[in-house]
């Protein structure tokens, strides 16, 4: 009897497991010596109650400006409202170490706020690192993405509902409670938990703008343990604890993300009865303005760097512009295939094999890479193969990696339900002409997936190419990537530099999303 | 009596231009090819769409002038017509008072509405829990608890099965002989109400093109008119 090689997707999942698992094992067992809990006790309560604190400060602040943005984009049209919606969509692309750029380059000491003041003979006194510059850049990368999500789930509402409140007289306190509110309360727990998650993993933002090692989240600490104490102990101890608590919010996260279908035929057409109430006009006006008086001068810092580009077009930039595009396009091929491989086999499961319990295993898998702390990750596997690389080739070696399985949650959610789709409309006729394997995946397939494979890719290298994570354990002379060369940049005070390759930086993150966000929308 | 005259809508793709009378206390029947122009004719009523020009009266009264909220019309959609956080005798309510604080009389008339159509017991029960039928009954119930003189049906019953279907005309049919209402209800199935409308009007490429009594419409003089009228494909 001859044995059936096993699925790919089945290998993948393994591969991704022994993966981990042999990291954390590594970087546990390093030496020989095994982690002291209680020694780190106060070390550890105090990060994580400020982890706790930023990131619960972070979550409510981005909750109250993001929500009362999507409720006045909701009731509101103006010149510009598709350019803002558009800015909205592309928020989560920012690189997190641009938002550190914008942060100081408006409310630092030496910001367009202090020069603003001092013109007129002020000072500010203002410091802005800690809890302010920390709030202040989560904000401004969360605000948007919650407003964007919130805006679309507020866009389900059938048009019907909208029809009945005209013609049974809602006021626009019955509107909020019949019409917004079913839909903010459905919709807030899933984005209040995954704000949380994003900023209690938060590293670039604090490692800069915390102002001392007594302000540091657990993935900072992770960092300064693995970096500068050389502590993999510690490292192991601080890494599991994350790994729990953020497992913890990844499950609460799948269960309370789930939005229920809506209807889009129509509701383009119906104009919310509550849009002519004067008193939510002047709120939804003063709502924009606070918005855009937040949201525009950070982004405005950026844009000023086109000033600067010519400067900074040294050796340097393009050496590092040539890595990172390096860098991004491996790891966004390697999330596809990864995402391909186990949505092939959660496909499987679910129609070949009709265990739906299984699939949700493979489907489950991505999300929670979402919860692996990459610097305990990318520690582990380097004392696995650091006797064979220099750090620089390890570098060039797990940077792509670990940014690759950061990215296959995104890919896999953009591939996998297009496989689902195909299995149903054509997995019966494909099985009875006999079209299985790789025929299958280019006769069936491929037409309905190359898209969203394009858009995954270009997403993926989008969240690669501005990343500032990995690149701040292996970065130096050798290895440079566009982050870390701004990194550097801010480091040394040259603002202006810093601000030209930021803007580098964005412009491109925006046009592989912007490629991305087209590719996925094209043939709905 | 529902006047509509040369009531004209127009977007760059598609005009409108509608006439019809509708007499108090009778069911009319809306029937005609999908695109034709029925619901257009319906959210007119309701005061979704606004024509150019053209008169729309009820009883005397023009509805033009008046919002959605004002005008004495109650709507029953094909689907999404119950809030899902509320439960059933909650959406009936909301037909009374959109605050939902109403007096004792009034929930009484909740409880009476929900008997009228078949669902004593039902009060709490939320729209997840119920059949689309006892959905589509509840919104009815709504409707008729208004007290508006002029209820729109936009094909209520289209997603339920054809008997399920029939039983919900047949208590249309039932409760606008208890109740002073005019009924206007469009329908793709026109057998399901020809023996029970008082008249049909049939809409195609937005206008009336045809009203009569549903004998008239679907066997008589008029059916060549309508057969003329439909586009060839």
């Amino acid at each position: 009897m001859r044995l059936k090689p096993p699925h790919p997707g089945n290998l993948v999942a393994l591969a991704i497991v022994a993966l981990v698992a042999g990291g954390f094992t590594a970087l546990a067992t390093v030496d020989g010596g095994k982690p002291a809990l209680l020694s780190i006790g106060p070390y550890l309560a105090r990060i994580l109650a400020f982890s706790v604190i930023q990131a619960g400060l972070s979550t409510v602040l981005s909750l109250t400006l993001g929500i009362a943005l999507a409720l006045a984009l909701a009731r509101r049209r103006f010149p510009g409202r598709e350019l803002v919606l558009a800015a909205l969509s592309t928020t989560m692309v920012i690189p997190t170490v641009v938002a550190v750029f914008a942060v100081l380059a408006i409310y630092g000491r030496s910001g367009w706020l202090a020069d603003a003041l001092g013109l007129m003979g002020w000072s500010t006194g203002f410091n802005i690192f800690g809890y302010p510059g920390i709030l202040i850049a989560h904000v401004f990368l969360n605000a948007p993405f919650v407003a964007r999500i919130t805006l679309d789930a507020l866009h389900l509402v059938p048009a019907e509902h909208w029809r009945l409140a005209m013609v049974l007289g809602f006021t626009p306190g019955q509107i909020f409670r019949h019409l917004d509110w079913p839909v903010l309360r459905a919709e807030i727990p899933g984005v209040a938990s995954l704000v949380f998650l994003m900023c209690f993993k938060s590293f670039a933002i604090v490692l800069a703008l915390g102002g001392g090692p007594s302000r540091a989240t657990l993935e900072v600490a992770i960092y300064e343990a693995l970096k500068i104490d050389l502590d993999f102990g510690r490292a192991a101890w601080l890494a599991l604890i994350q790994l729990v608590i953020c497992l913890l919010l990844t499950g609460l996260l799948n269960w309370a993300f789930v939005r229920p279908p809506g209807t889009h035929t129509i509701r383009s057409l119906v104009r919310r009865p509550d849009a002519r109430n004067p008193r939510l006009k002047a709120m939804d006006a003063a709502v924009l303005f606070i918005g855009a008086l937040f949201i525009l001068p950070l982004a405005l810092s950026v844009l000023g760097g086109s000033q600067h580009i010519l400067a900074v077009m040294d050796a340097d930039l393009l050496q590092a512009f040539a890595t990172s595009l390096a860098i991004a396009a491996i790891a966004g091929t390697l999330a596809c295939l990864l995402a391909l491989a186990l949505g092939t086999a959660a496909r499987r499961q679910r129609f070949a094999l009709r265990s739906p319990r299984l699939a949700a295993l493979y489907d489950f898998l991505p999300s929670t890479l979402l919860a692996v702390p990459p610097f305990a990750l990318t520690a582990g596997l380097f004392l696995l193969v650091r006797r064979m690389a220099d750090p620089a080739t390890a570098g060039l070696i797990l940077l792509p990696l670990i940014n690759g399985l950061a990215a296959l949650p995104f890919a896999y959610r953009y591939i996998t339900p297009r496989l689902m789709v195909a299995e149903e409309r054509y997995g019966r006729l494909a099985a009875s002409l006999g079209v299985t394997g790789t025929a299958k995946l280019r006769i069936m397939d491929w037409p309905v997936l190359k898209r969203p494979m394009g858009a995954g890719f270009a997403l993926a290298m989008a969240l690669s190419f501005g990343d500032f994570g990995i690149i701040a354990l292996f970065g130096g002379p050798e290895l440079r990537t566009l982050p870390y060369l701004l990194y550097e940049r801010l480091g040394s005070y040259r603002l202006d530099e810093a601000a030209a390759v930021g803007l580098f930086i964005v412009l491109i993150a925006f046009l592989l999303a912007h490629i991305s966000s087209r590719l996925s929308h094209a043939g709905d | 009596m529902l006047v509509i005259e040369n009531c004209r809508l127009t977007w760059p793709d598609f005009t409108a231009d509608y006439s019809l009378a509708v007499e108090p206390g009778s069911l009319c029947a809306v029937i005609g090819p999908s695109g034709g122009g029925k619901t257009t004719l319906l959210h007119m009523i309701a005061g979704f769409e606004h024509p150019q020009s053209g008169k729309l009266s009820l009883n005397g009264r023009d509805l033009l002038p008046l919002e959605p909220a004002e005008r004495p019309v109650a709507i029953v959609f094909q689907d999404h017509n119950l809030f899902p956080h509320l439960n059933a005798a909650e959406n009936i309510a909301l037909g009374l008072h959109p605050s939902l604080r109403l007096s004792s009389a009034e929930r009484a008339s909740v409880s009476e509405a929900l008997s009228a159509v078949g669902l004593e017991g039902f009060d709490r029960r939320k729209p997840g829990e119920m059949s689309g039928g006892q959905r589509q009954r509840v919104a009815l119930a709504r409707a008729l608890v208004s007290g508006r003189p002029l209820i729109l049906l936009d094909e209520p019953f289209s997603s339920l099965d054809p008997d399920l279907r029939r039983s919900m005309v047949q208590l249309v049919d039932e409760l606008r002989r208890k109740r002073p209402v005019t009924i206007l209800m469009t329908i793709h199935t026109p057998e399901d109400v020809a023996g029970l409308a008082d008249r049909m009007a049939f809409v195609a490429n937005g206008r009336v093109q045809a009203s009569g009594t549903p004998s008239e419409i679907l066997h008589g003089s008029l059916a060549k008119k309508i057969a003329a009228s439909l586009p060839e494909s």
